[in-house]
């Protein structure tokens, strides 16, 4: 199975999906300038907390949206499969070091990690899912 | 559209569920007493960190049967949108307050608390999911 598509439902989810995490690193450096050097208050800080995580919000509606898009049963079940694979790992990972964290004085990790190893997970989920159909 | 449901998937998948939360907590309270009363070796704080994950995965797979098993294709649809509302709700949920909590002095939340938020969201995303196609 190739690595190419020629699947348009994969293209537009794919170049959406690259607009809205560029979105996400604008907004993010954004937030952190202003949170670090406008000395916000009450619901400015808010706001800029809040502007990353619109593109979250929309990437996650975007592959909903995809899933409906798309006609191939077979790459929307490798692609459910996918999601529930990081689904998985992300909760599974978060448990056993907040316990690490919490108990055995390991590294504090930022909640904010979580977008990104949950994207990795998806990832990696989804060459494991292709794989297994190979 | 009817809540109740006699459809055998959706009772092995509340089953299920059901057996992988109770254990959950079966694990869980006795790994937090262990935690804060005994300081157990680093092989024992592992072995502990890791048993409540388990249930975890137990969640996953029975959602994955259920999603094997169902025949209602319209069922299916309503659970993957549920998992993925639920997952971007915490995703969205959690940046936020990973910037809140970097900039802006707000308490910091372990990351034992993203599965919790995550069941938190799971009925609340279905009953959205429902009552949007009612």
């Amino acid at each position: 199975m190739g690595c190419k598509t020629n699947n348009p439902a994969v293209w537009r989810f794919t170049r959406r999906f690259i607009v809205l995490s560029l979105l996400y690193a604008v907004f993010s450096v954004l937030s952190t300038y202003g949170l670090l050097r406008w000395h916000s208050t009450g619901i400015v800080i808010w706001l800029l907390a809040v502007l990353p995580a619109i593109p979250i919000a929309m990437a996650v509606l975007l592959t909903g949206r995809y899933m409906r898009e798309e006609k191939d049963d077979f790459q929307s079940a490798v692609l459910v499969q996918s999601l529930l694979g990081g689904i998985g790992a992300t909760l599974v990972v978060t448990t056993v070091w907040g316990f690490l964290e919490n108990y055995a004085h390991f590294r504090r990790l930022d909640i904010l990690m979580l977008w990104p190893l949950y994207l990795v997970f998806v990832g990696i989920s989804y060459g494991i899912v292709k794989a297994r159909y190979r | 559209m009817e809540c109740t449901t006699k459809d055998s998937a959706d009772r092995r998948y509340s089953y299920r569920v059901l057996v992988a939360m109770t254990l959950y907590l079966v694990f869980l309270v006795p790994d937090v007493w262990i935690f804060r009363h005994y300081h157990p070796a680093a092989g024992l704080t592992w072995l502990l960190a890791i048993l409540p994950a388990l249930p975890i995965i137990g969640v996953l797979a029975a959602t994955g049967l259920y999603l094997a098993e169902v025949k209602d294709e319209f069922r299916r649809a309503i659970m993957v949108q549920s998992m993925l509302w639920s997952i971007g709700a915490t995703l969205a949920v959690t940046t936020v307050w990973g910037f809140l909590e970097s900039f802006a002095q707000v308490r910091h939340i372990e990351w034992i608390w993203v599965f919790p938020v995550f069941c938190f969201f799971v009925p609340i995303s279905s009953a959205l999911v429902r009552w949007k196609y009612r």
